[in-house]
């Protein structure tokens, strides 16, 4: 019996992930060939993640890093106590 | 020097390899908040209520993950305490993000295809919908995707982290990204309107 798209949508994140079996990767491809909105469904996901790293690399702003730095010496004194 | 040695030179009280350890996750862990919080204010008070946390249990720290690993988990622990106490809706089933349910009638309900949403709007109004779809997500399922898919970490990492099996990890990332996806698709399909008609 062939499966349908609801059996398939399960399966679709390992599919795009890479992480199936080859043989249930062939029948994925063979109905997205066949299937329009499977098709859109397996483009649009692939997408969704690539738009969702666009942008920005998010980088520690350069005043909490100094903010940081002087913190976390001052709690390291106060558990380890101040080295001379 | 190997992470290990790091960790006990750390433990017995050596700052510099205590800063040698976090560098390389600083920026990731506030990467990892902004994207949960949505907030800078937020991600800066989680970065630093993270290490001060991490000093205080340095010696607690016994090995059993990498330092990377158990840093994210005091991470997300202290991002949980950010989360707005807004409620969200739950996510549907994973069938019902079919146009069609049955899906066999291929011919009732055609998908929007979005094909490159570049060609069509500006990055910035990307990002907006983007940023938007994620917001709406309820917490446990925005954790695993951008914890999956922005952190880069493997399904495996993402289960142990949020105290789930690699089985409920895996479903939680599956609906995440469809809901972001349906949710995309129907701000795609207004603005494509907008700007082409």
């Amino acid at each position: 019996m062939t499966r349908g798209c609801p059996e398939y949508i399960s399966d679709l994140n390992d599919y795009l992930d890479g992480a199936i079996d080859s043989s249930l990767c062939a029948e994925i491809e063979a109905h997205i060939g066949k299937c329009d909105n499977c098709r859109i469904m397996v483009d649009t996901m692939k997408q969704t993640v690539k738009l969702c790293r666009e942008g920005k690399p998010e980088e520690l702003p350069e005043a909490l890093t100094s903010k940081l730095n002087n913190l976390l010496k001052a709690r390291w004194e106060q558990k380890f106590g101040k080295k001379e | 020097m190997d992470e290990r040695a790091l960790v006990r030179q750390a433990q017995s009280g050596d700052f510099s390899a205590f800063t040698q350890l976090i560098d390389a996750h600083k920026g990731k862990i506030y990467g990892l908040a902004r994207k949960l919080t949505g907030s800078e204010q937020d991600a800066e008070d989680i970065v630093q209520d993270t290490l001060l946390k991490a000093i205080d249990k340095i010696d607690q720290f016994r090995g059993e993950s990498s330092f990377g690993t158990w840093l994210y988990s005091i991470a997300l622990n202290e991002s949980r305490r950010h989360f707005s106490k807004r409620q969200r809706a739950e996510l549907q089933e994973i069938e019902e993000y079919l146009p069609n349910k049955g899906g066999h009638d291929h011919t009732t309900a055609q998908m929007f295809d979005w094909r490159d949403p570049h060609q069509v709007l500006e990055d910035a109004e990307i990002r907006r919908l983007v940023d938007e779809a994620l917001e709406e997500l309820p917490d446990k399922y925005r954790e695993a995707f951008i914890l999956r898919y922005l952190q880069e970490m493997s399904v495996k990492e993402v289960a142990e982290l949020t105290k789930q099996s690699v089985a409920s990890a895996k479903s939680r990332i599956l609906r995440a990204r469809l809901a972001i996806r349906d949710r995309l698709s129907k701000s795609f399909e207004v603005e494509y309107d907008k700007r082409l008609s």
